[in-house]
């Protein structure tokens, strides 16, 4: 069956959204950014949302509640722009505080992206080497502290798996996964439930109950070998991990029909 | 009968509000609706040793660390969105000129909320194993009195000054802000709350028989306005919702200036120190253009 690496991942991420949860997802620019942290985010929660999840709250740039896509020619660029403005949706977060309180708990899940992560499922998106003198000062922490520390859950999007992405440390904890494990972040005091699954174009990892690194699935055509080459830290016994779940040719249709009608989240 | 006192006045006389050493905080949001014309005022005026303290910051905050006005960065974003990052602000901060101090998004958001209740400090109870906290000694835990948990007391923003480009206000400091809104515009809110020392750049200087059809409109009140400046564009290259569109060749330019400081100086040059104040800025970029720019109900300056 044909299809691309974001409907792979993107059928994948909807196997994992439950009914009536509330997804929050931001404006990317770049191809690999946008492709990893809007455009898979927007096909799998809008698949899930036509096939288990009719309940789903979809919060695009974490303010328009409920967008209806099929209304765009082309993917805004501009979080804050007028297309976004006058885009029909079922509600638009005007100020903060508003339409939601994350701080209570009203978020489900989003995504987030960085330079570096490593095997305790901690992220770094403000700047490689010493952060007191940084060798390269990217972005900034953005809203990642608050991910990975409050959100039900995390997905880590990483649109390139490289040594250099998948470190044995991050050089700054800008997103707090599991220091000491799920024991390590009670002891912390976060009340969210962390990264649960990093999604890159080579496999799909998840953290276990214990808050534990395990790759959960290959994605076809990457070899066991080519993961190990790739990655910073030990990945453990692979023999026994399957193969990520092809989309359904029903799946896909969904997603070219009825999710993305004007292809405007294809690459 | 006592007159009440205008308080419009030149860019020139409010960018002298500010001091050298001062916590000042900018409205608007990331690439939207950021009070530019202050910034260049800044700028030509020479000012140094400044702390900006926002949530999420773009050209802004570059362009002053670029100009060498600025000395430390409290923010969670620096970067310039689809037009890539904020490069001044990354050599300034990988040479040590300019020092940046992390804070979470929507905490750094809080930090004037805090100020705007009149609390020290603004509590996060989730903040624990995170380099924020472990690198940043203005950061305190403590012990929430009614649970046992650690908590973390997030400072005040505590700005000296803050600067917001809007719309339209009237000669007393009275803002109107567009009849929809978004957080760009939340954000000019809050951070207007934070302080009683406020700049105001408008768009357009209306009547107050005016201000007073729509008082619902009317988010920033007089009092707490310091100074009101009439600068047509004032935001230009970031957009004024529903007034103005954003200036993406304008952008890209500026880019591409900062890519190097020898390109950037001579960008400065061109457009900010070396022309006779906003006026000459807005002969530097093109009436035209900027003419081009304007969209919706809000243009007639």
């Amino acid at each position: 069956m044909n299809y691309t690496m974001e409907e792979l991942l993107a059928a994948a991420l909807a196997h994992t959204i439950a009914d009536g949860e509330v997804g929050f997802t931001g404006l990317a620019t770049g191809k690999a950014a946008a492709a990893y942290n809007t455009n898979i985010p927007l096909l799998g929660m809008g698949l899930a949302k036509r096939t288990h999840a009719p309940n789903l709250t979809v919060l695009l740039c974490g303010w328009s509640h409920n967008p209806d896509l099929s209304q765009l020619k082309a993917m805004p660029e501009c979080e804050f722009a007028n297309e976004l403005l006058n885009l029909p949706c079922e509600a638009q977060m005007q100020d903060y505080p508003g339409t939601w309180a994350y701080k209570a708990g009203d978020i489900d899940f989003a995504f987030g992206t960085g330079v570096q992560v490593d095997r305790e499922g901690n992220l770094n998106c403000t700047c490689i080497g010493d952060p007191a003198h940084p060798k390269v000062q990217l972005v900034g922490p953005i809203f990642l502290p608050e991910h990975f520390a409050v959100f039900g859950r995390e997905y880590i999007m990483m649109p390139h798996h490289e040594r250099r992405n998948f470190v044995g440390r991050v050089d700054h904890i800008s997103g707090v996964g599991y220091p000491g494990g799920t024991e390590g972040r009670r002891r912390l005091g976060l009340p969210g439930g962390g990264p649960k699954y990093i999604f890159t174009p080579r496999c799909i990892f998840a953290f276990d109950g214990a808050g534990s690194l395990y790759v959960k699935s290959i994605h076809p055509g990457v070899t066991p070998q080519e993961l190990e080459e790739n990655t910073g830290f030990d990945l453990g016994d692979l023999s026994g991990v399957p193969a990520t779940a092809e989309p359904t040719a029903e799946e896909l249709r969904i997603l070219r029909e009825e999710v993305d009608p004007n292809g405007i989240l294809r690459l | 009968m006592a007159e009440r006192t205008s308080k419009l006045c030149s860019l020139r006389q409010a960018a002298d509000l500010i001091r050298d050493g001062d916590r000042v905080a900018f409205g608007g949001f990331a690439i939207y609706q950021k009070p530019m014309a202050l910034v260049h005022e800044i700028i030509r005026a020479g000012k140094k040793g400044l702390t900006v303290v926002g949530s999420v910051n773009s050209v802004d905050v570059d362009m002053l660390a670029g100009a060498g006005c600025v000395r430390t960065v409290e923010t969670s974003y620096v970067g310039l969105e689809k037009f890539g990052l904020a490069m001044n602000y990354r050599r300034a901060v990988q040479d040590g000129t300019v020092a940046a101090v992390h804070y979470p998004e929507i905490l750094a958001w809080d930090r004037f909320r805090a100020d705007a209740e009149g609390l020290e400090f603004w509590p996060a109870a989730y903040l624990g194993g995170s380099d924020i906290v472990n690198l940043n000694p203005a950061i305190r835990r403590f012990e929430n009195p009614m649970n046992g948990k650690p908590m973390y007391a997030i400072p005040a923003a505590a700005p000296d000054v803050a600067v917001v480009h809007v719309p339209a206000a009237d000669i007393y400091g009275n803002v109107r802000i567009q009849p929809r809104h978004l957080l760009p515009q939340s954000m000019d809110i809050a951070v207007s709350r934070a302080t009683r020392n406020v700049i105001v750049t408008a768009e357009r200087i209306i009547p107050t028989a005016e201000i007073r059809e729509d008082p619902h409109l009317n988010v920033i009140p007089a009092f707490r306005v310091r100074a009101v400046v009439h600068a047509p564009y004032g935001s230009h290259p970031t957009p004024v919702l529903s007034v103005m569109r954003m200036d993406d060749a304008f952008f890209r330019e500026y880019a591409e200036a900062s890519a190097t400081p020898g390109r950037f100086g001579a960008f400065l040059d061109r457009y900010v120190r070396g022309v006779d104040g906003h006026e000459g800025y807005l002969d530097a970029v093109g009436r035209a253009r900027l003419d081009a720019l304007e969209e919706g109900t809000g243009g007639g300056k």
